[in-house]
């Protein structure tokens, strides 16, 4: 409890104390330790908290009530000034009507409620407080080295560093608070905080861009804050206004409507089609900020939140509704990244994809779904933020984040590329994590008989396995001598990606034992699962997944990753110049001589099939699909048809 | 036997041939000659050849590309010139942009001549350029093989003999 | 799978695929070159063009191709014994799909234009036939109820019977799994003028004759899918998998030796095709039935 409290807090006095803080010097030593404080608290919350049952604390403390409602208001008037400011009044009005919502409700059916326990701790929302101390707070010791470098390459703008460093960690503060909030106004809070800080953080370097797409960014987000405010009101007029409540109800009868509403918050927080363009958007900011949104923190926030609705979905309305956006999303998002060459932007396509895979396992609700849906969410978190980094640096050095100038990447940068090689290996193939988790998602809907899911999930791992493969094979390429760009990179930056590939390695060898002591023994306790006729949630898993085959990909991956300690780069083979018809003059830049006898450079781009995946061919017609599946469903939960079964 | 001479893949440049020669080249690949009874195929990439089947003469443009072809291919390996052009020049001989047969370019171990050069004669140069491939083998496997460079190549268009096909005159195989 | 199982797979695939496939390798350019009237190579020249090339100077582009190969062969044999072991089906596609990325980060690594064009038709080539293949284990699940491969002993009668479709379908991917043409895109025989050799342009020696092994690991691996489908609980399964399996086998070489490639457009657009058609009407039916 004392931690819980804890976690909340050391970030909140690390953003005051950043906020007053302007110089480098002093701001290093009070970043790293607050940092190293957060992982040392997350690591006592997990020694107590990872592996047992869900456990309760009835705070009942009105001051902290009244202060969410405090921060609720000061966060509307905040965006409402800026939207008058920026001439996006739709903004205004939204964040005033959520406001005016928030505060009626607040003062008058919210008192009535009674509430039992204002914040509990689970397995799940430890784990998540895992993943947003280390990888969040890991973050943030990046951003010490880059924004170095970043002010440094943009000298024409204020150093307005402090407010960054102290957005970040307000930041975690909020993502801390909303993973173990039971009391749904509580939750409501933290998740504003979570959208108004990436508003500030997506619009940082203030450019004309930056600033449109941060309104798209706060419109989006804003609608989303709306629904669970509506949410709110709905759940508060029943009297529940407890997380744990609201699940143990299902998505049945009355829950049916507010529940629908919470998934559509989740949904656009977690970039959903049709709202991905948010996160597309974010890409203007610095690296870190991408790297916090994608990772630990704000659409996380989103999938979370559904994870822990999940035991309420299933063979429903609201269930079909995440599950047919969120596989929607996976496939469409797949293809579209094929057609992208901007390293960001590639990442953030499969970031959303990724979400929607999670999205669309929690739609289906059943304990291998979960199962898939909680791994999909570790090894993404850790998988991508190494990556974004990876990104991050090399843009700083290669002065690009184009794809096809990460050629040659692996001789240019070794460290730097063999750690993204690690990310991406984990994110597309297996035996690394995230196929792991895929293979689950197979058992599931295949356990399920959802045919619709099962094609999305065919093609959409086809396209994964193109765009991440094309990638792969550019930073993976060699010309011999080339200069080392690697010179410059900080020290803050080495740690941080040392620390995320640390993690992305010690979750892909530990999981089949993370599976058994944590995630197996969370989802058993759930007997609400929809899906009717199942055997509980430890003996399907066991039976369809197997713990034996968990251990082989684990043995697998250790294997691989000895014999490239061992083996790679241990040829004794004289080297010879490339084939290039003859007429090769220079094999490290691919010149030939010409038919001029000139010497010409030739060059190879990869493929992105802009006439078949480009946004231009799909985007249109799923964020009008996303459209209506929404509308249908929520209509549906609101006529409160979610109530029965399907069938 | 060794298998290296059970599976001679070639390569066929094409210096500056008429074309005839080429011809009479791929002609072998045919059902009625059928070289794949031996094993050879005709692939692409000097890197995965073993023997290089040149036609035509060899001139200021395109020496360059012959030799580098000839240096891309990883030892053993053997050189046929295919056609009289190659051999000596042929009647290109004394034009103003020809240097002269193959061996003006790169080291050459069988000289095929005729024009266009029969099939048959091609077959018989691969036949015995087999064997010069296996000795360079052994060399190789005893670590004893000289490569050859197109530095030192030899200007031997003595070496012809009446228009026969021969071997050209001294292999230099072995150290010392 | 057990351990005991394991080890046996280990030994007998480890040992008897490589002949087999060494053996379907020399059928395959036999009986294409009598389908040319040509006499053709004899049986065992796959094996002579492994020794042959084994037997070549020690060279290479850079210090970390030939790893790359070497981890690719060490895959297909892996997915080959996970499969013989009767291990999970899934493990074993996704152990094939891993073998086949570091055949193409090996093109890549060496940065020529030749190997990039090739991996890069690699990388659609698996596009091409990734769905089929996940859709097929899937519907293999929802056949056996299981995922273990050794479980199709225990039928009582193979699933053909109740994956028609899938099976066709199959067959038609398995030709670019198989690297026949039509659909020799990335690595084929006949592209000496546009390709040079793709994706293998810049292997040689030993490097080059552990690609041919993986080829040999590999088919015979994909030929031991198709017989999957006829094996049911009786002695007589395994050796109609086997007639069937050599006449799917000699069924792509008649395939290979008639068509002339296509674009990789017109292969990604027709295997998603089929794969989209066949294996939903073949899963509906399958879930509406159980």
């Amino acid at each position: 409890m004392a931690t819980i409290g804890l976690l909340v807090v050391l970030p909140l006095i690390a953003a005051a104390a950043l906020f007053f803080i302007k110089k480098d010097s002093l701001r290093t030593p009070v970043v790293i330790g607050f940092a190293a404080l957060i992982m040392l608290a997350c690591v006592w919350l997990a020694i107590g908290h990872l592996t047992g049952t869900m456990e309760f604390y009835p705070l009942k403390s009105q001051l902290i009530t009244y202060a969410t409602l405090v921060i609720d208001v000061i966060l509307g008037v905040y965006v409402f000034v800026k939207g008058i400011k920026h001439g996006v009044p739709f903004a205004s009005v939204l964040a005033g009507i959520q406001t005016a919502i928030v505060v009626v409700f607040e003062l008058t059916v919210a008192h009535g409620v009674n509430i039992d326990n204002d914040i509990y701790v689970d397995s799940l929302s430890v784990m998540m407080a895992m993943i947003i101390g280390f990888v969040g707070s890991g973050i943030c010791i990046y951003a010490l080295g880059y924004m170095r470098v970043f002010q440094e390459q943009h000298k024409d703008q204020p150093d307005r560093r402090h407010i960054f460093f102290s957005i970040f960690f307000l930041f975690l503060s909020a993502m801390f608070a909303l993973v173990f909030s039971n009391n749904l106004a509580w939750l409501f809070c933290a998740w504003e905080v979570t959208t108004v800080c990436s508003f500030v953080l997506i619009g940082y370097t203030r450019t004309e861009e930056a600033i449109q797409n941060s309104f798209r960014q706060i419109v989006m987000n804003m609608l989303c804050g709306l629904a669970f405010a509506i949410a709110l009101v709905y759940l508060g007029a029943a009297g529940i206004l407890e997380l744990d409540k609201l699940i143990n109800l299902g998505a049945i009868g009355l829950a049916a409507f507010p529940i629908a509403l919470l998934a559509f918050a989740g949904l656009t927080k977690a970039a959903q089609i049709p709202f991905q363009s948010w996160l597309l958007g974010a890409m203007v900011a610095p690296t870190p900020t991408s790297a916090l949104l994608h990772s630990s923190t704000m659409v996380k926030a989103g999938v979370f939140l559904l994870a822990k609705l999940s035991p309420a979905f299933g063979w429903n309305f609201n269930g079909m509704m995440v599950m047919l956006i969120g596989g929607l999303t996976f496939l469409i998002c797949a293809f579209i990244a094929i057609s992208q060459s901007n390293a960001k932007r590639v990442l953030a396509y499969s970031t959303v994809s990724n979400l929607g895979l999670i999205c669309a396992c929690a739609g289906v609700g059943t304990p291998e779904a979960m199962w898939a849906a909680i791994f999909l969410l570790i090894f993404h978190a850790v998988a991508k933020s190494l990556l974004f980094l990876c990104v991050g640096t090399a843009e700083h050095h290669i002065g690009s984040r184009d794809i096809e100038a990460m050629d040659n990447l692996f001789v240019r940068m070794p460290t730097i590329a063999r750690f993204m090689a690690l990310g991406m290996l984990t994110m597309f193939i297996a035996p690394f994590g995230m196929l792991v988790s895929k293979w689950a998602t197979i058992v599931s809907i295949a356990d399920t008989g959802n045919i619709v899911l099962m094609l999305i999930l065919a093609f959409g791992s086809a396209a994964t396995f193109m765009f991440w493969a094309k990638w792969l094979g550019k930073v993976l390429a060699v010309a011999q001598h080339s200069a080392d760009l690697e010179k410059g990179v900080s020290k803050s930056e080495w740690f941080a990606i040392g620390l995320m590939a640390f993690m992305v390695l010690f979750c892909s060898v530990a999981f089949p034992f993370i599976s058994e002591s944590v995630v197996v023994p969370y989802l058993a306790q759930f007997e609400q699962f929809v899906f009717p006729g199942l055997l509980p949630a430890w003996q399907t898993i066991s039976a369809t997944l197997g713990f034996d085959n968990l251990l082989i990909m684990a043995i697998i991956v250790l294997a691989i990753l000895a014999s490239f300690a061992v083996f790679f780069g241990r040829s004794k083979k004289r080297i010879v110049p490339i084939y290039m018809a003859g007429v090769g003059v220079d094999s490290e830049k691919r010149s030939y001589r010409n038919s001029l006898s000139g010497v010409s450079e030739s060059s190879q781009r990869n493929w992105y099939l802009e006439d078949w995946f480009g946004e231009k061919a799909l985007l249109p017609i799923s964020n009008i699909m996303g459209i209506v599946v929404l509308v249908v469903g929520i209509a549906l939960a609101y006529i409160n048809l979610g109530g029965g079964a399907l069938l | 036997m060794s298998s290296t001479i059970k599976s001679p893949w070639i390569i066929h440049y094409d210096a500056s041939s008429c074309n005839g020669c080429d011809i009479e080249v791929l002609a072998c690949l045919t059902p009625l000659y059928d070289v794949e009874r031996f094993g050879i195929i005709n692939t692409g990439n000097p890197k995965h050849a073993d023997i290089l089947l040149v036609t035509g003469s060899v001139n200021e443009r395109n020496i360059s590309v012959l030799q580098q072809i000839y240096e891309q291919m990883i030892e053993p390996k053997v050189v046929i010139a295919c056609g009289i052009c190659a051999t000596t020049g042929g009647i290109f001989k004394e034009c103003y942009n020809t240097l002269g047969g193959v061996d003006k370019a790169v080291p050459v171990d069988v000289y095929a001549p005729g024009c266009a050069v029969r099939p048959e004669a091609i077959i018989d140069a691969v036949v015995i350029g087999l064997s010069i491939l296996e000795q360079k083998r052994v060399a190789l496997a005893q670590g004893k093989l000289v490569s050859e460079t197109t530095a030192e190549c030899v200007t031997a268009a003595d070496k012809i003999v009446d228009g026969q096909t021969v071997r050209a005159a001294a292999l230099k195989i072995t150290k010392g | 799978m057990t351990a005991i199982s394991f080890i046996l797979a280990l030994v007998g695939f480890g040992l008897v695929a490589p002949i087999i496939g060494c053996l379907l390798a020399g059928l395959d350019r036999k009986i294409t070159a009598r389908l040319q009237g040509r006499v053709g190579p004899p049986l065992l020249q796959p094996y002579y063009d492994v020794r042959k090339l084994l037997a070549k100077e020690n060279v290479s582009v850079n210090r970390f191709q030939d790893f790359y190969i070497a981890m690719s062969l060490f895959l297909a044999i892996l997915a080959g014994v996970m499969f013989f072991a009767g291990g999970n089906f899934l493990l074993v596609v996704f152990l094939i799909t891993l073998s086949t990325l570091f055949l193409i980060v090996a093109a890549y690594s060496s940065r020529s234009p030749f190997a990039e064009i090739g991996a890069e038709r690699e990388i659609i080539q698996v596009m091409s036939y990734e769905p089929l293949v996940i859709l097929m284990t899937i519907a293999y699940f929802l056949a056996v109820r299981t995922f273990d491969v050794g479980a199709v002993f225990g039928l009582s009668q193979p699933i053909i019977v109740s994956l028609p479709l899938v099976f066709i379908a199959f067959l038609f991917v398995l030709t670019i799994k198989l690297r026949k043409s039509p659909f020799d895109l990335s690595y084929s025989h006949h592209a000496h003028q546009e390709l040079v050799k793709g994706i293998t342009t810049e292997m040689s020696g030993k490097t080059l004759a552990m690609v041919e092994v993986t080829h040999w690991y590999e088919n015979v691996l994909f030929m031991s899918w198709v017989g999957l489908f006829f094996v049911w609980g009786s002695w007589i399964g395994i050796l109609v998998a086997v007639i069937v399996a050599l006449t799917i086998y000699f069924l792509e070489i008649l395939i290979d030796s008639n068509f002339a490639r296509v674009k990789w457009q017109a292969m990604l657009k027709w295997s998603w095709l089929v794969t989209l058609v066949f294996c939903t009407i073949n899963i509906v039916v399958l879930i509406m039935v159980s």
